[in-house]
């Protein structure tokens, strides 16, 4: 994560060229909309996985696309239960829908979850985040809606409460079938949880903060450590990038304790797989800390 | 004798069974308006978002929809009684 600018993707794919050099199985994941790393390593990368070298394969999410495949298989689920609405053309209000606040980054959500499942066998996932206010909506969905999902849960229990108090004052032997909605809305605490569990958890999630050493970069990075705070989110490092000398990293306090990667600015463009391994060559100290 | 004793039983149970009905919905009654208006909260707080109030993640209100027929069914029922929700409330408590 980090502010525009200042050497995620570049950083994601350095990160994941070392990784693999070292024999580890790795999936780079882009879930930027800008679509870096396909400038980066010179080639076109789709949502499926394409290898670039013998343990790198690399992904880049198409947000549309999830928005489109999450949207059709709700549709098909509400045309299956309201049968009787078919003649009131649910597509076309669905079409609406696809443009709603809150589903893009439920979209990198999915994209996320789905690769996780899929490439659970290889050592590390690496994902190129997208910008900072996208990410950070992506890390705080699974709280915000764990809230609204307690919430409706204690309001669906009392329902049910009630429901049976009714039935067994009027003494009706109607047995109600397990409650769908109850059910449906447990699952959906469940996966949040696991979501919020698996980023608060730092052997599962491990945040990359990239910052540059200037004063924006450093403000917007405090803004995300706060915010990451907020959620008892831990930023696992600091990547340094574009240093120039020796001159310090970090000035703030609050990022001086946690630990930190210098990476010097390139004299070349760090485009393409020979000259990423060269600069990892040429700093082979600073890589070396990514382990 | 007999059958007028056994004759006035059968009435006496029938008026028992009708009475311990009437009082049992009368007993519910109460619970049930309390029922439908609960099951209302739930289908405006989670679909609440097709009517432009604040709710859930999209994602939330979407994947609970299929599930919701007759909250939504209660929502639209509920427009009627919109404009007279004092009524409404005066009939329930049953204040002339």
């Amino acid at each position: 994560m980090g502010k525009g600018g200042v050497g995620k993707s570049t950083s994601a794919a350095l990160h994941s060229i070392f990784l693999a050099e070292k024999g580890y199985r790795v999936v780079l994941v882009s879930l930027d909309p800008a679509h870096n790393q396909s400038d980066i390593f010179e080639r076109r990368f789709s949502d499926k996985a394409r290898k670039v070298g013998s343990n790198l394969f690399v992904i880049e999410v198409e947000q549309e696309r999830w928005i489109k495949t999450y949207l059709k298989d709700v549709q098909q689920q509400i045309n299956r239960a309201y049968a009787y609405l078919t003649a009131f053309n649910l597509e076309s209000h669905f079409k609406v829908i696809k443009h709603s606040p809150g589903l893009e980054e439920y979209a990198v959500l999915l994209a996320y979850k789905h690769i996780c499942k899929a490439y659970a066998d290889f050592d590390f996932l690496v994902f190129d985040m997208p910008p900072t206010a996208l990410s950070l909506k992506f890390f705080s969905l699974p709280s915000l809606s764990l809230i609204w999902l307690d919430h409706l849960l204690a309001l669906r229990r009392e329902i049910i409460k009630k429901r049976d108090l009714i039935t067994k004052i009027k003494l009706i032997k109607k047995e109600y079938e397990r409650d769908k909605l109850l059910n449906k809305i447990n699952e959906q605490q469940r996966d949040y949880q696991d979501l919020k569990s698996g980023f608060e958890t730092m052997d599962v999630t491990r945040i990359h903060l990239v910052l540059n050493p200037d004063k924006l970069s450093h403000a917007e990075s405090m803004r995300i450590l706060d915010r990451l705070d907020e959620l008892d989110i831990k930023v696992y490092r600091i990547i340094c990038n574009k240093m120039q000398g020796e001159s310090s990293c970090v000035k703030i306090k609050k990022l001086e304790t946690i630990p930190q990667i210098k990476f010097p600015a390139s004299r070349i463009p760090l485009i393409g797989v020979s000259a990423l391994q060269r600069f990892l060559k040429e700093n082979r100290d600073a890589a070396a800390k990514q382990l | 004798m007999p059958f007028t004793f056994k004759s006035i039983k059968k009435k006496m149970i029938a008026f028992w069974k009708i009475s311990d009905e009437v009082a049992r919905g009368k007993a519910v009654e109460t619970l049930e308006v309390e029922l439908e208006e609960l099951d209302h909260i739930l289908g405006i707080l989670v679909l609440g978002v097709f009517i432009g109030l604040p709710s859930p993640p999209m994602q939330i209100s979407l994947e609970l929809m299929p599930m919701m027929e007759k909250e939504l069914i209660l929502m639209m029922e509920k427009v009627d009684t919109a404009n007279e929700p004092i009524a409404q409330l005066f009939s329930t408590l049953s204040i002339d």
